[in-house]
């Protein structure tokens, strides 16, 4: 998934999801435990994001585009992530030696994250530890980021498409 | 003395914890705070009021292993129309799970924004197994540590400090299993309808 839209064709016989998620309705997380606790599973907040995370859920590779913003996923993917939590559930296990919460049915998953911008080396070391972090919380089996400038997102998503088709 | 603005930058925040501690600080605090929940319409409203304090503390939760989205919008507002006078910027982050080390890439953000803006930090309370303490026999440890953090920041003595349930990792699964029933059975949902592994009704 995106946060900008991308010029790139995708096999139609082909297991990949495109997520444009700029051209998507997805509201901010409210923080009601909704999703954990009164409908477990489900966001109450019925908008795009409820055809986005269960698809983050399937997948076993995942390719997130997302700009820089202080070291961190910016507003589009990060309203997106949040969004996410239904696929988790509210109770706790230890995993890694944290505390985190149980997966439902979560494949653990390959991530690639290309993160783009312009973007300083003290922002690249704080996305690093920020992705380490989120492999704890999203499955992440492995994770390769790839810092790039934005005009050569596309250039490296392809790259990514075509490894992945092989 | 200086004055204290309170910012919460929670997406609940008229109803989330930040509140609560928040006023805990408050209470504690001998320097005179005022509070304020950041919506979607207050941003420059805020940002403007910020030049009347010599200090800001940002009160906000951990989402996703960072700034929730919401506050995330707040600082570029910020960054775009900046105070005339810049306050020192003081931070009080809770997260859910018990290790308050979790906070810390967040932090490293916030040190981000504040270094390349231009703002001092002040004094940063990280706080673990901040969704439940409040209610729970650890309740002190939070208060104690609000009270440091609110006695630092008025005599601009700051501090960075840490705290979360004196508890083991076992034991605090135990206990947030029985919280997170608890709040299920408040809408009639029990714990095996909590722990459904279909996700938007697949499997
Ligand atoms: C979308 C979302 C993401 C969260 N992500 C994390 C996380 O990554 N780590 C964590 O320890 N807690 C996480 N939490 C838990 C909150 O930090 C915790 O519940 C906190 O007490 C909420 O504070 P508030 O009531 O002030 O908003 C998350 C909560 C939500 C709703």
């Amino acid at each position: 998934m995106s946060d900008k839209p991308l010029d790139i064709s995708i096999r139609q016989d082909s297991e990949t999801r495109y997520f444009d998620l700029s051209s998507l309705k997805i509201a901010n997380c409210m923080g009601c435990f909704g999703c954990w606790t009164k409908t477990p599973g489900k966001c109450v907040i019925r908008d795009d994001a409820t055809k986005v995370y269960p698809c983050i859920a399937k997948s076993d590779k995942v390719l997130y585009v997302s700009r820089l913003k202080y070291g961190g996923y910016d507003t589009i993917m990060k309203t997106m992530l949040e969004r996410a939590i239904p696929v988790q559930q509210a109770f706790i296990r230890i995993h890694n030696g944290e505390t985190h919460h149980v997966q439902r049915a979560v494949v653990p998953k390959e991530a690639t994250i290309i993160a783009y911008g312009n973007i300083s080396d003290e922002e690249k070391d704080i996305f690093r530890q920020l992705v380490a972090r989120n492999a704890s919380n999203m499955s992440f089996s492995s994770h390769e980021i790839i810092f790039t400038t934005e005009s050569m997102v596309e250039d490296q998503v392809k790259r990514i498409l075509e490894k992945w088709e092989k | 003395m200086g004055k204290i603005m309170i910012l919460n930058g929670s997406p609940r925040a008229p109803k989330s914890n930040s509140k609560r501690y928040a006023e805990i600080f408050s209470k504690y605090c001998t320097a005179e705070t005022e509070y304020y929940n950041i919506t979607k319409k207050n941003h420059l409203e805020l940002c403007a009021k910020m030049e009347d304090y010599s200090d800001v503390l940002f009160v906000f939760p951990l989402y996703a292993d960072s700034l929730p989205v919401v506050f995330l919008n707040f600082l570029k507002t910020l960054e775009a129309n900046p105070p005339r006078r810049k306050p020192v910027i003081s931070i009080l982050i809770n997260c859910g799970f018990l290790e308050y080390q979790q906070n810390k890439v967040a932090i490293r953000m916030m040190k981000f924004f504040c270094h390349q803006n231009h703002y001092i930090i002040g004094s940063i309370l990280m706080l673990g197994s901040g969704e439940a303490i409040l209610d729970t026999p650890f309740r002190y440890v939070a208060t104690r540590n609000i009270r440091k953090l609110a006695q630092s920041i008025a005599s601009k003595n700051y501090q960075l400090i840490r705290a979360t349930m004196p508890l083991t990792k076992k034991l605090f699964l135990m206990a947030s299993t029985i919280y997170w029933k608890r709040f299920g059975q408040k809408f009639g949902t029990t714990k095996e309808q909590m722990q459904t592994m279909e996700i938007e009704g697949e499997n």
